[in-house]
């Protein structure tokens, strides 16, 4: 008796909108990056679920190619974060207003 | 059955999991949670009899992810942002009421339709008859998927070479000495407290 793929989309909505919620209140950069990983855990479970459901494997590859995007992200997200802090001493992103955006 | 009621439970813990991530204080607590949600969902991936991937989530995302994440969290000095406010002063109702809403709506189209199966063959007996889950996902991803495949390790190099040259100390430039916090730098009695 396998799980419903109804149950993996609520769950990945779920997930999707806890991220979505971290990205939006919270002003810690760090956070908002963890934020950014919880989204594309959400969509890996989705695409999971529908791999299973349709009985086709490239659902699954596709998360192979996710993560592989989710390391470049945190790499590159980090070392902009250690970039701004060694310039402004600072964290908050609302701090971050020198180009007036 | 015993499926379902173990779906059940990771779900609720992975959702509790990431919602203490985005609510506490101190990075290192939300980054913990976070690291037990992506074992949660680790699980889930059992449950969907993607062995592999499963795997793949715990040695890279819980693992190597997880790990680049906390020696940056402790590389930088963070312990004077918890007596700073947390969230955005002006908009942090309306985006829990927004948060809300798009879940709301989520549920409510998930709740009125149906999908059917495109039956595509691979069930888990016709993997398991195939040599395994492994066996058949390699061949998918390095039949179908080679370019990609390609193409993501062309992503990795230049997120590395990137994430080199933006973290790399400019010479000419007197700034980016002070690699403490406001303040002076921390005394020997602050410096054992926790991040």
């Amino acid at each position: 008796m396998p799980i419903p793929v109804d149950w993996y989309l609520y769950l990945s909505a779920a997930l999707f909108i806890v991220g979505a919620a971290g990205v939006l209140m919270r002003r810690n950069l760090f956070i908002i990056l963890f934020s950014i990983e919880l989204m594309m855990n959400a969509v890996n479970i989705n695409l999971v679920g529908f791999s299973r459901f349709h009985e086709n494997l490239v659902g699954q590859n596709f998360v192979l190619f996710t993560m592989a995007v989710a390391a470049a992200e945190a790499a590159v997200g980090l070392a902009i974060a250690t970039a701004l802090f060694r310039n402004r001493q600072t964290l908050m992103v609302d701090l971050f207003d020198r180009m007036k955006g | 059955m015993v499926d379902k009621i173990l779906f059940l439970i990771f779900a609720v813990l992975a959702v509790a999991g990431g919602l203490g991530t985005i609510t506490r204080k101190n990075v290192i607590h939300a980054l913990l949670l976070l690291v037990f949600t992506f074992i949660n969902v680790a699980a889930i991936f059992f449950l969907t009899q993607a062995y592999f991937l499963a795997v793949v989530q715990i040695l890279v995302y819980a693992g190597a992810i997880m790990v680049l994440f906390v020696f940056v969290v402790m590389f930088l000095n963070l312990r004077t942002f918890r007596e700073q406010e947390q969230t955005h002063r002006g908009q942090r109702w309306v985006a829990l009421a927004l948060s809300v809403l798009v879940l709301a709506e989520f549920v409510i189209i998930l709740a009125g339709i149906t999908f059917t199966s495109a039956r595509g063959g691979f069930t888990p007996e016709a993997v398991a008859a195939a040599g395994g889950s492994t066996k058949v996902f390699g061949d998918a991803l390095f039949n179908q998927m080679l370019l990609p495949f390609e193409v993501a390790s062309v992503i990795l190099l230049v997120a590395m070479v990137g994430a080199i040259i933006l973290v790399k100390k400019e010479k000419s430039s007197d700034v980016a000495t002070r690699a403490w916090g406001p303040g002076a730098e921390p005394s020997a009695d602050t410096a054992e407290e926790e991040v």
